[in-house]
């Protein structure tokens, strides 16, 4: 048989918490072992790929088997898949204010069920709280002979309230997730923001859907940028032929006022200090100025597609790396918010986000806000619920016409090929006119 | 054979260290062995194999729950250990012990004993479906066959040792026709899955929805097929089923039983012995049953897993799935049924939508949802039409099905629930 011209094993190994207070009682709190290795080996054409749970320590002897069981994996394939050199570093870890893994389970439940009580107040039917930690080591080595280990701890919690009022219902949600410490502490007022958010909602509006002009706050509009402008720019996407902004580099696909940047060096939630294929990690301005400058990549993608660097692979623990966002956001524009509700004039403000969807192919997307205000003349008018937006990737870019200069990063999870992996979004303020919002009423 | 020895004997290991400290244990052990092979656009690319093993440990005592999971069989004493001590920070509730053992021999059909776990199959496949794709002028831009096998055992200290074994195999195929995406896919416990089939329509809807018209604000009567009825059941209905979010208030459902929430002569129930979910035990050992949620209308139970039962005073449904975190089981479904009489859901003109982006936004409290429609068309005479370019449905999960105004002749299995599609009339569309 012959031999591998590539291979490389990712080790993923740690120890996963978890806190779950449900209504005042502790539900369910506990720490569970993982442990699992995938192995890569790239034969005449391409990849075969071993998935081996509880690896642990293994023999060179051992090794060798598992390449020659990938080996004959790939056999079938038929791709030929060539890889692009990419220089090889890793980046020191931000370090940690408080490392979640000295914080005893007891103080854990303490503290969450404590954000999980301030949401609890008049009018509130059901609070809940979560809290989960994942700490482990993540070790990189590949037949080229580089290889990494670093440790990695991420913590974060939600709490949910949801409010009742004459069999009307109405949910109000705050989060937060870090790589820089545990964040339990002092975190009350977030509690009361989800339970006074749920209850103000009781006597919001539901919002009248059509064709308008719109403000979306960072959080939003951070998710725009993850969901319209990064997914479609992901390497993978554009090589196999489903994105819209497939041979558009150098074209201007948007407004002047749009920057987008994708830096997986920041330390915010979707950092990372190398990537999953070893390779060293940079900031990737996607769109500058409206013109789409780069993709992302990774070494296979970079090959086959060019136009822009690889560093952008990404894996969950037992899976296979894929090109994925980190930290993807809007730079800031010089507008003023009172500018931004000048321009807009009658409208609505969309805030916060309940997640969304792309099909990066047909170039439609679709996500909800939490929650928005009417503008009317400017002014903020009434609140209004179950709010959402969809729009075409290329023509909406180009309503992107203000952006304020209140940049902010959210974290959260970013689901792709099965893979649920840390990111963040970010953007100022920004003004999008002949926004389609969709609501209850047209 | 010797494999099955050392389980059982690290089952019984851990069972009998387990009770030393803490009244119930039980034991939750899966293993695993998986093949795929990838397509990225009309070629194989990756080529991959899997063996899972892990370890579920719950323990209570006086009514305090703990759970750990390990996949290193080397780690069965930290995991218990973590099991233990998890129960010392739950907050204690009502527990009236595990199930004891029962008769389980009822024959279920979930494995294929033809169901060759090979990659070679698996490219097998994927070659079919690439055939089938070339009926229609599309673009491949790729595809997943797997082909999996399986078994699961259950042990708990009133003396449960369960087993099952299952198989399973999946397809999908992507495609596109300039900005005209088309996805289909396939699962089954069999080797009975046309891939041709799958192919063809996957490649079928991208085409078929190249040129679309747009279409003006208004309500419309609209089609959804099984797969996008289940983005809707799935991410609302499903969760307001649970006795968890009913007993906390989380659930639109709480207070309606005995009232209607769909039309007469629709029903939707869980029949854990016919689909691909089919098992006689759930995941904590309580047997399984046919569960009518709704019948002929009427809103008629929730589903209940051991603890839920025993907090709010009624008993488990036998609807605990594995999935929670660390190990624990949590309120799920086996196979859901959509079910009534039935008829053609696209005789009379209509808007026919393939699937839908975004119903995850739904705002699960409440029901209320707006969701972009994929490859949407117009229908007529039971044949797709013209198709639309871009179309928004706003509405709420909950009042949608109370106006569900036929079901389709036939239904398709995917993965936990059996749907038909569904027509609804008036439904509110946003157009551009």
């Amino acid at each position: 048989m012959e031999d591998a011209r590539y291979y490389d094993i990712r080790h993923v190994a740690g120890e996963s918490t978890h806190v779950d207070c449900d209504n005042g009682v502790v539900e369910s709190a506990g720490t569970s072992f993982y442990d699992v290795a995938v192995l890569r080996a790239l034969g005449q054409k391409g990849w075969g790929v071993l998935t081996i749970d509880n690896y642990g320590e293994r023999t060179e002897q051992e090794i060798r088997a598992y390449i020659k069981e990938a080996l004959a994996l790939a056999s079938v394939t038929e791709e030929e898949v060539t890889l692009a050199d990419a220089p090889s570093s890793i980046l020191p870890m931000p370090s940690m204010k408080e490392d979640p893994s000295e914080v005893s389970l007891e103080e854990k439940c303490s503290l969450l069920g404590s954000i999980e009580s301030a949401a609890r107040m008049n009018g509130i039917k059901n609070t809940r709280a979560r809290y989960s930690e994942s700490v482990g080591t993540i070790s990189f080595l590949d037949s080229s002979g580089n290889e990494y280990s670093y440790e990695t701890g991420q913590s974060g919690y939600s709490v949910v309230a949801v409010a009742e009022r004459n069999g009307l219902m109405q949910m109000g949600r705050e989060s937060e997730h870090t790589i820089l410490g545990f964040n339990l502490r002092n975190k009350e007022e977030k509690g009361r923001e989800a339970g006074k958010r749920a209850i103000a909602l009781l006597d919001a509006k539901p919002a009248k859907g059509g064709i308008m002009n719109a403000v979306l706050d960072q959080e939003l509009a951070g998710v725009f940028a993850h969901e319209a402008v990064g997914h479609a720019s992901e390497g993978d996407i554009v090589k196999e032929g489903a994105s819209v902004l497939k041979g558009q580099i150098g074209q201007r696909i948007g407004s002047s006022a749009v920057s987008v940047v994708d830096d997986p060096t920041l330390p915010e939630f979707g950092f990372m200090p190398v990537d999953a294929e070893g390779v060293g990690v940079q900031r990737t301005e996607i769109i500058r100025d409206g013109i789409l400058k780069a993709y992302l990549h990774n070494r296979q993608t970079l090959a086959a597609v060019g136009d822009g660097i690889a560093g952008h692979a990404r894996a969950v623990g037992g899976d296979v790396p894929i090109v994925r966002m980190s930290n993807t956001f809007i730079e800031n524009g010089d507008a003023s918010m009172d500018e931004l509700m000048d321009s807009v004039k009658n409208g609505i403000l969309l805030k916060g986000s309940r997640g969304g969807q792309v099909d990066p192919g047909r170039g439609v997307f679709q996500f909800n806000a939490e929650y928005g205000y009417i503008i009317e003349n400017g002014e903020l008018a009434g609140m209004v619920r179950d709010v959402s937006l969809s729009g075409d990737i290329l023509k909406t870019l180009h309503n992107i016409v203000l952006c304020g200069k209140d940049r902010k990063m959210n974290p959260g999870y970013c689901g792709k090929g099965g893979q649920s992996v840390p990111v963040s979004d970010g953007s100022p303020h920004l003004v999008l006119e002949n926004a389609v919002v969709g609501g209850q009423n047209v | 054979m010797s494999e099955i020895l050392d389980e059982e004997r690290l089952i019984e290991q851990i069972l009998r260290a387990g009770t030393k400290s803490a009244a119930d244990v039980e034991v939750f052990l899966s293993e695993g062995h998986s093949v795929n092979a990838e397509l990225k656009r009309d070629l194989i690319g990756e080529a991959g194999e899997s063996r899972s093993w892990g370890l579920g440990i719950r323990v209570i005592s006086e009514g305090r729950i703990g759970a750990s999971s390990t996949n290193d069989p080397a780690r069965w004493k930290d995991c218990l250990q973590a099991a233990l001590d998890a129960g010392k920070l739950a907050t204690p509730q009502e527990w009236g012990g595990l199930p004891e053992k029962a008769d389980v021999s009822r024959k279920l059909a979930t494995f294929d004993p033809s169901l060759e776990v090979d990659v070679h199959v698996a490219h097998d496949l994927l070659r079919e479906m690439l055939v089938g794709a070339e009926e229609h002028p599309a673009d491949i831009v790729g595809g997943s066959a797997g082909l999996s096998t399986g078994s699961l055992t259950l042990a708990n200290s009133n003396g449960v040792m369960y087993s099952r074994e299952g198989t399973g195999v999946g397809i999908s195929l992507e495609t596109i026709s300039g900005t005209s995406t088309g996805y289909e896919f396939g699962s089954s416990c069999f080797m009975d899955l046309d891939p041709v089939d799958v192919g063809r329509k996957a490649a079928f809807y991208a085409v078929h929805s190249v040129g679309g018209k747009e279409i003006a604000d208004g309500t419309y009567d609209l089609v959804l097929s099984p797969v996008a009825v289940a983005e809707l059941l799935g991410n609302v209905f499903v969760p307001a089923l649970s006795g968890r979010n009913v007993g906390a208030g989380r659930s639109f459902l709480a207070d309606r039983i005995g009232e209607e929430c769909m039309p007469p002569g629709v029903s939707l129930y869980d029949d854990p012995f016919h689909g691909q979910r089919s098992t006689n035990w759930d995941s904590e050992g309580v047997l399984t049953r046919r569960l009518d949620f709704v019948q002929d209308g009427i809103l008629k139970c929730f589903a209940y897993d051991l603890r839920t039962a025993y907090r709010y005073g009624t008993k488990s449904t036998g609807s605990a799935v594995r999935g929670g975190p660390g190990g624990a089981p949590s309120i799920g479904m086996h196979n859901l049924y959509l079910d009534g009489p039935r008829s053609e859901t696209g005789e009379e003109p209509a808007l026919y939508a393939h699937d839908l982006v975004g119903a995850h936004t739904a705002n699960p409290v409440t029901g209320d949802f707006s969701v972009e429609l994929s490859n949407a068309s117009w229908i007529e005479g039971g044949n797709p039409g013209e198709p639309v370019r871009s179309a928004m449905l706003s509405g709420n999960v909950f009042s949608m099905l109370r106006e569900i105004s036929a079901l389709g002749p036939e239904s398709r299995s995917l993965g936990s629930m059996v749907l038909p599609s569904v027509r609804f009339n008036s439904q509110q569309i946003i157009g551009k």
